[in-house]
């Protein structure tokens, strides 16, 4: 039963690592023809396409893991979650429709970097090494926001129709949180059945040794590309 | 609830735990990331385990698949009628070499139509394109300089409810590929 459970949470954690190749920067060629032809409101295929960035967007579903890596009741879940949402939700719309342009490069080596801090701190090395715990719902808005300029950047590469924008981005903007949420359900099912064993405990140190090291391998990944491209 | 309730790990494990992260980073990217995405390969692991084809550049994968035609590019001149129904839209593709040049001439029964008039490299399996005109008309004419070998072409959408005949007439070196 517990090797079970375990096998469930690795084949999951596997999922998400191995959907990242193809989708590493963006989105694929049939997405990106259909962005490119656009012209007007089409809800149905931004929902979906938020929803997909989403689901195989293995940086934010990174992120996610860590933040709620530890926490236990579903009230806290909703709650950082939502603070999650609400920091990305921000400035994927100022984003789009102010048309700041941030180098994607860098705002997703710093979504690397905010997948660093959370296996940190879910180590408890602030409280340790610096002596002081970040407000960790703070963080959860602060890093929210870049991710969200990340997926203003993806949407920008596309100059999409003036004419209304706001009611694509916001079908794309739904289909991110559904995506999320879809995501969110089967990490929380992994994790709660992992969390019955006592592996969980022996174990979360090296996951968020390895989530540490996925976020600085997302980190230097994107900063040579910056180098090299940007 | 403001607080997350989490083990304070000790000290020793803590320097553990960042050193090992930082080691499997630093080794994975160099080894396995960078060659894959870059083709940057410092230790030649990534040459070793075939990585780096990922981002070869296209030159060797391109000869074979359009190789047997390439003597038979004439000068020729066609005219062709596609039809686009309500809401939707196609493409019609011309396989040009590098420096050939196509004259167009195309026009709609009067109704405008979203056009993409774009080429993509022979043998790219990416998805690029590279885009030369685009706009919404009911008729464009001119001459093209392809940029790079490849299929060559436009991309016509109907946004209207009825359906639109496009008349396209071309002039050059080429050959037809047709509906995509």
């Amino acid at each position: 039963m517990f090797k079970v459970a375990n096998m469930f949470v690795s084949v999951l954690l596997l999922c998400v690592f191995s959907s990242s190749v193809a989708f590493a920067h963006g989105v694929d060629a049939n997405t990106e023809r259909f962005l490119l032809a656009n012209e007007g409101v089409a809800i149905g295929p931004f929902l979906y396409i938020g929803a997909k960035h989403m689901v195989t967007g293995y940086d934010h579903l990174l992120f996610l893991l860590g933040v709620i890596f530890f926490l236990f009741r579903k009230r806290e879940v909703l709650l950082y979650v939502s603070l999650f949402t609400v920091g990305h939700s921000i400035t994927l719309f100022l984003g789009v429709l102010n048309n700041i342009s941030v180098d994607p490069y860098l705002i997703d080596a710093i979504i690397g970097l905010s997948i660093v801090y959370k296996g940190f701190d879910n180590l408890g090395g602030f409280k340790r090494l610096f002596g002081f715990q970040p407000n960790t719902q703070i963080a959860v808005v602060v890093f929210g926001l870049f991710h969200g300029f990340g997926l203003a950047t993806k949407i920008q590469d596309f100059a999409l129709p003036k004419t209304d924008l706001w009611k694509n981005l916001l079908a794309f903007n739904v289909g991110v949180e559904l995506g999320q949420f879809l995501a969110l359900v089967f990490i929380l099912i992994g994790l709660s059945f992992w969390r019955r064993h006592r592996s969980f405990y022996s174990f979360s140190n090296i996951t968020n040794t390895f989530l540490m090291t996925a976020g600085l391998i997302l980190f230097g990944y994107q900063m040579v590309g910056y180098s090299v491209y940007g | 609830m403001n607080k997350i309730e989490h083990p304070i790990q000790p000290l020793s494990s803590l320097i553990k735990a960042l050193a090992l992260a930082s080691i499997l980073a630093i080794v994975i990217l160099i080894t396995v990331v960078l060659p894959a995405e870059y083709g940057i390969d410092p230790t030649g692991f990534g040459k070793a385990m075939g990585l780096t084809v990922l981002t070869a550049p296209d030159e060797k994968t391109v000869k074979p698949t359009m190789a047997a035609c390439e003597d038979t590019e004439s000068e020729r001149e066609d005219a062709v009628k596609l039809l686009l129904p309500a809401y939707s839209g196609l493409e019609y593709k011309f396989f040009l070499k590098k420096g050939a040049t196509l004259e167009y001439s195309w026009k709609t029964d009067g109704q405008s139509v979203y056009f993409d008039f774009h080429g993509e490299p022979q043998g790219d399996t990416t998805g690029y394109f590279k885009s030369y005109k685009e706009s919404s008309l009911s008729a464009d004419s001119g001459s093209k300089d392809m940029p790079f070998v490849g299929s060559h072409g436009w991309y016509w959408k109907n946004e209207s409810k009825s359906p639109v005949t496009v008349y396209l007439e071309t002039k050059g070196q080429y050959q037809v590929i047709g509906l995509r």
